[in-house]
């Protein structure tokens, strides 16, 4: 028999390994904390996985005003919230709203951005202190298959994908 | 005959409506919020329920509804014999039961039960009651029945008129014959006789409508706010926010969120409601995610959240809402 600790902490590894070796994600690390009701990790992707939209105008408005032939602003990748679920599992509102206010919207050993940063280059805002609460919810079934999918806390416009 | 213009002049009354819509309704980019508190500069909008429907009839009142209270329905009106299925529908306006409860809490309106108080109001105009009523109405039947009349000559003039040209194409002599009579006089003579007819050359019509019968600063048939459906906490704080909603189904939704009038924007949600502790299958938010994110919109649903004892009641609660999209990995 296993006990629900074990599964979930299988559930854990399972991802884990899937972001480690699938998606070469780096600096990968389990979180837990008292009132979280399972294990989280959080790590670093290799490419930037999300910019908000707004993000994205600042960033291309900048861009233009520096007019360096067109070379972006290298975007670096920031530490994500990844949430291990079971495709057989049913979460109500009430657990995913415990889940967000548990968390702070930055993983630990983020990056930190000062305000000077922010007010040079208003896209890093989106780094620091505007950066909403987001999980990157990881479905996994039996097959092993994991899904990725993003879960926002509250009403956040979608990408221009 | 008739008919023919009278499709034809739907055609026309459509189109006509529809860039209205565009023109008036649009101007506004944001609906601004209108309080309960403060007093609506228009009349009561009458919301008819009928058979189970929110229906609203006048034009007017679907303008107020688009632009103070960010309300935009859905436009149901078609030909019954020709019925058209793209989005240019026209009136009448269907609201859900939940807009519909909107527009009486926020003291823009009032749903009336339409059948019941269609026999009242008949009932009424036969007895001392309703006598101003029952003259008004009279009025109004008669002025229908002019205007059928107009219809019925300018029809009847067209179509002898068209018959006249292909004559006068094909054989001469009974042209000729038809000039020795004034054919071409009376044809003036008749576009100035459609000129308001006396009673007896009116013809009967049987009036599809009563509107006649009430009063549009009054209330009449109103339904006490207790027999309406209770409000959702969740569509009202979209509104709240200054969202539109439209039916979700198109999109594979519960509602079609959009951050202003739909004649301007795609959406940016399809959304559902849940209950708090309400279990929802992980299948259900991967393939609405996935859904969402192949139609650019991002899966959004929410639910009021239930507070233990003491709490607020139900329909004031905080409203926690999430988004999930694709991560793209």
């Amino acid at each position: 028999m296993t006990t629900l600790n074990q599964r979930t902490s299988a559930l854990t590894a399972i991802v884990l390994n899937n972001l480690q070796h699938q998606h070469d994600w780096t600096a990968l690390h389990p979180h837990t904390q008292p009132n979280l009701p399972r294990t989280l990790l959080y790590g670093l992707p290799p490419k930037r996985l999300y910019v908000h939209p707004d993000e994205q105008v600042e960033i291309i408005r900048a861009e233009k005003e520096m007019g360096n032939g067109g070379a972006g602003i290298p975007q670096e990748a920031e530490l994500e919230w990844v949430l291990p679920l079971h495709l057989s599992e049913k979460w109500s509102p009430a657990q995913f709203a415990a889940v967000f206010d548990a968390l702070d919207a930055r993983p630990p050993r983020s990056r930190e951005i000062t305000k000077e940063e922010e007010e040079r280059s208003p896209w890093l805002a989106y780094k620091g202190s505007r950066r909403g609460k987001r999980v990157l919810l990881a479905t996994v079934q039996d097959d092993s298959t994991v899904t990725y999918y993003w879960m926002h806390d509250g009403l956040v416009k979608p990408r221009q994908n | 005959m008739i008919s023919g213009s009278l499709s034809s002049f739907f055609v026309m009354y459509k189109t006509i409506q529809r860039s209205f819509f565009l023109t008036f309704f649009t101007d506004q980019c944001c609906f601004k919020m209108a309080t309960s508190t403060s007093t609506p500069t228009h009349p009561p909008v009458r919301i008819s329920l009928i058979a189970g429907r929110y229906l609203v009839f006048d034009i007017d009142a679907v303008m107020v509804l688009r632009r103070s209270f960010g309300l935009c329905g859905v436009l149901t009106g078609t030909m019954p014999q020709n019925p058209t299925q793209n989005l240019f529908l026209s009136m009448p306006q269907e609201l859900r039961a939940e807009e519909a409860r909107l527009v009486v809490d926020r003291g823009a309106g009032y749903v009336a039960d339409e059948a019941g108080d269609h026999l009242r109001l008949l009932k009424e105009m036969s007895s001392g009651v309703g006598e101003k009523r029952r003259e008004g109405y009279l009025r109004e039947l008669r002025e229908k029945r002019v205007a059928a009349k107009r219809l019925f000559d300018e029809e009847k003039e067209a179509v002898r008129r068209m018959h006249e040209g292909k004559r006068g194409k094909g054989k001469k002599k009974v042209q000729k014959v038809e000039e020795g009579g004034g054919g071409g006089d009376s044809l003036f003579e008749t576009a100035t006789a459609v000129q308001p007819a006396p009673e007896e050359a009116l013809p009967a019509i049987t009036p599809s409508t009563s509107n006649a019968m009430l009063d549009p600063a009054g209330t009449s048939g109103a339904i006490a706010d207790e027999n309406l459906p209770e409000p959702s906490a969740f569509y009202r704080e979209l509104n709240k926010r200054g969202y539109f909603t439209t039916p979700g189904l198109r999109f594979g939704g519960g509602y079609s969120v959009y951050p202003s009038d739909p004649f301007k924007f795609h959406a940016h949600y399809l959304s559902s409601c849940y209950g708090w502790d309400e279990k929802i299958p992980m299948l259900d938010i991967v393939t609405s995610g996935r859904l969402g994110t192949a139609v650019k919109k991002s899966f959004m649903f929410g639910a009021e959240r239930e507070e233990e004892e003491g709490g607020k009641k139900r329909g004031e609660g905080e409203v926690r809402m999430f988004c999930v999209e694709w991560a793209g990995m």
